[in-house]
């Protein structure tokens, strides 16, 4: 499928159209130190009730949004190093592989959205 | 006449491919697919636990249908999924893939209620034969040879299996499928078998080669049967087996950094897929009543948020003919329901409170903690901020947000809408009110998923993740969507062994054709030194006309010694 040539968001469904709002300027900021602040009345929230857990590490404040934090940090920063080391082009295990192939048309049902 | 209820569940998906070779393709024959898991369910649903259908065969008592707790949620989920797949494929009009679709769903199921190793063992094979042709279904080379790898890999664990059964029935006698102690060979080579299947850690890679390369709708299908069939089968065989709790962990751990850099969608949740079976498994290994119901919970719920997300990933695909998320974004413009159900499924993977996997996944984790596996609940906390990181954030924002690809896709058709609305109404559903799950599970439910503790603690991983994301993304450190492959253990199959194997028989044949040469060369040798002395030419043809003369003479003679020695 093409770029579409005469994008009109008006012809969008009524519920794409009120997603429109993600991609105004500053709409991912918004986002972004709304999850901010959310974040931070969760760690405040630890110190609302009394802890049953398993391990001593559990009673630390803020600890699952910590261990989330940093953690998931973590995963990136491996992820995107051991990509150093796997990556290879598509057409690695040649032509004969799924990931060089285009998937038969005919199986599909391409249609833009203006397209009745 | 047998009544439904004596009739064994499988042979009901059995009957419904027959009669769907005899049907008019269309509507009528897409209804009879739909048909054939109701009944199947209705039927499971009102079965009594028992032991049903004996069969003899070569002096073996078959059980085709063991009814208890465990395998009769099996049962149900199994006939949910084939519903929710048949519905999704209501457009295909390929008899192949309708006809797969049934015989492997029956084959599932069939082995889910087996009682015995023999039953198993077909209907494992079953569910490796049929599954196939909804990868070849693609039509197209590649398909065609991923396809083979993954039949070998299928019917190697079968038979595996068949070896174990053997073995295990010369030990003790029996051929039941029961409780069962890693120790000897024949529990060992079970064990392995049921592994493969599951995808543990290193027999993995099938699951992630083959499922992407399955059609749009047989993904979903394939999604939902082998692997979940695997984990019941350790449920049933290996429970309280210590070793699986670590191999599970694993599982949970290596798939979601691969899962990070893959840029193919479907195969990113083909290793998410991995890394849930991961808490299945390690929920298997504590083996505790709690953990046996975490996991068959958690299998439950899974089937349904991994079928949504393959799902919208597929929709996707159908209508834009890629999967790739180097070429993806913007879709929620013009494919915003099934944006928004790709966000349900998302969100019951990633377990946030009051989606599907909070209230199945927190069963395992609390109990892991329970019984005090400290490094393992840490690797189960940490894997969980993974599936985040590629099931809950990575599919929906880089297919349907992110940066705008341009494409401006027709919504899903209706079909598709329905089967993703309807199993995210029973994502939500379950996360909300979990009481009839817990009702189905094999034993007696005590856990309060909704606690405060498990609320904010859930929410904190969940939302300082997402965080981390947001500051990953502004600082331009998050590795972008581009188009490559990553290697995995299918390079030793696909690149080394070839290589290796090429590399041999070069050499042999250079060998052998090297050793022939030299052989030719010597028995010229020979041949021309006779020719030069025996030959038309040779010194020793100087006395050719004495020779033969004298051969005649003694052919005469003893021609002569016959007649007289007769007459």
């Amino acid at each position: 499928m093409d770029k579409h040539p005469n994008d009109n968001p008006e012809n969008y469904p009524a519920l794409g159209r009120l997603f429109l709002w993600v991609d105004k300027p500053g709409s991912a900021n918004k986002v972004f130190w709304g999850l901010a602040v959310f974040c931070g009345l969760l760690f405040l929230a630890d110190f609302s009730y009394e802890k049953h857990s398993h391990f001593d590490v559990e009673h630390l404040p803020g600890f699952y949004g910590i261990y989330g934090f940093v953690m998931f940090t973590a995963l990136i920063l491996v992820a995107k190093t051991l990509r150093i080391f796997i990556k290879r082009p598509e057409d690695f295990y040649g032509d004969k592989a799924i990931d060089r192939e285009t998937y038969p048309e005919d199986q599909l049902e391409k249609v833009d959205h203006d397209v009745d | 006449m047998m009544s439904i209820d004596q009739f064994p569940t499988a042979f009901l998906f059995f009957a419904g491919a027959f009669a769907l070779l005899v049907l008019p393709k269309g509507p009528v024959r897409a209804a009879l697919l739909l048909a054939v898991p109701i009944l199947a369910g209705l039927q499971v649903w009102g079965l009594e636990l028992g032991t049903f259908n004996q069969v003899e065969f070569f002096g073996f008592t078959l059980d085709l249908m063991r009814v208890d707790k465990l395998s009769r949620v099996f049962g149900l989920i199994f006939c949910l999924a084939a519903f929710l797949g048949n519905l999704y494929a209501w457009h295909v009009r390929d008899t192949v893939q309708q006809v797969a679709a049934l015989l492997y769903a029956g084959s599932a199921i069939g082995a889910v209620f087996a009682g015995d190793l023999i039953t198993l063992f077909f209907y494992w094979e079953g569910t490796a034969i049929a599954s196939v042709f909804l990868i070849w279904a693609r039509r197209t080379e590649g398909a065609y040879a991923t396809g083979m790898r993954y039949l070998i890999i299928q019917i190697g664990s079968g038979v595996i299996l068949l070896a174990g059964a053997a073995l295990y029935y010369r030990e003790t006698g029996s051929i039941a499928f029961e409780q069962m102690t890693l120790g000897s060979l024949a529990t060992w080579l079970i064990f392995i078998s049921f592994g493969i299947k599951c995808a543990f850690p290193l027999l993995h890679n099938w699951l992630q080669d083959s499922y992407p390369a399955a059609t749009v709708t047989g993904t979903v299908i394939l999604s939902a049967f082998t692997t979940k069939l695997a984990v019941y089968a350790l449920a049933r065989g290996f429970a309280g087996t210590e070793i699986l709790i670590y191999i599970g962990a694993i599982m949970t751990l290596f798939p979601i950094f691969f899962a990070e850099i893959e840029n193919d969608l479907r195969r990113v949740l083909a290793y998410s897929l991995n890394n849930q079976l991961g808490f299945m498994v390690v929920g298997i290994g504590i083996g505790t009543e709690m953990a046996l119901n975490g996991t068959a919970s958690h299998a439950f719920a899974h089937i349904l948020y991994k079928a949504l997300l393959f799902m919208s990933v597929g929709a996707v695909l159908f209508r834009t003919g890629t999967s790739k998320a180097s070429e993806l974004g913007g879709l929620y413009r013009t494919m915003p329901l099934t944006a928004v159900f790709c966000l349900v499924g998302a969100a019951s993977i990633s377990a946030f409170p009051l989606f599907s996997g909070f209230v199945t996944k927190s069963l395992i984790l609390d109990e892991a903690g329970g019984q005090h596996y400290p490094i393992v609940w840490a690797v189960l906390v940490f894997a969980s901020a993974g599936v985040l990181s590629h099931s809950g954030i990575k599919i929906p924002f880089f297919t349907f947000f992110a940066h705008d690809s341009g494409l401006r896709p027709k919504e899903a058709p209706t079909h598709m809408l329905l089967a993703m609305g309807i199993t995210a109404f029973l994502c939500i559903f379950i996360g909300v009110y979990p009481d009839p799950l817990y009702a189905l599970l094999p034993y007696e439910v005590e856990f309060h998923p909704y606690t405060m503790a498990h609320v904010v603690g859930q929410l904190q991983l969940l939302c300082f993740a997402l965080l981390a994301f947001g500051v990953l993304m502004r600082t331009g450190i998050h590795p972008p969507e581009i188009r490559c492959i990553n290697l995995d253990t299918d390079w030793t199959y696909r690149r080394f062994m070839p290589i290796v194997i090429g590399g041999v028989s070069r050499f042999l044949s250079k060998a052998w054709a090297a050793q022939s040469s030299f052989a030719q060369t010597r028995i010229r040798g020979v041949i021309s030194r006779l020719y030069h002395s025996h030959g038309p030419e040779g010194r020793m043809a100087q006395s050719w006309p004495t020779g033969s003369m004298v051969i005649w003479i003694a052919v005469l003679l003893g021609f002569t010694l016959i007649v007289n020695f007769l007459s």
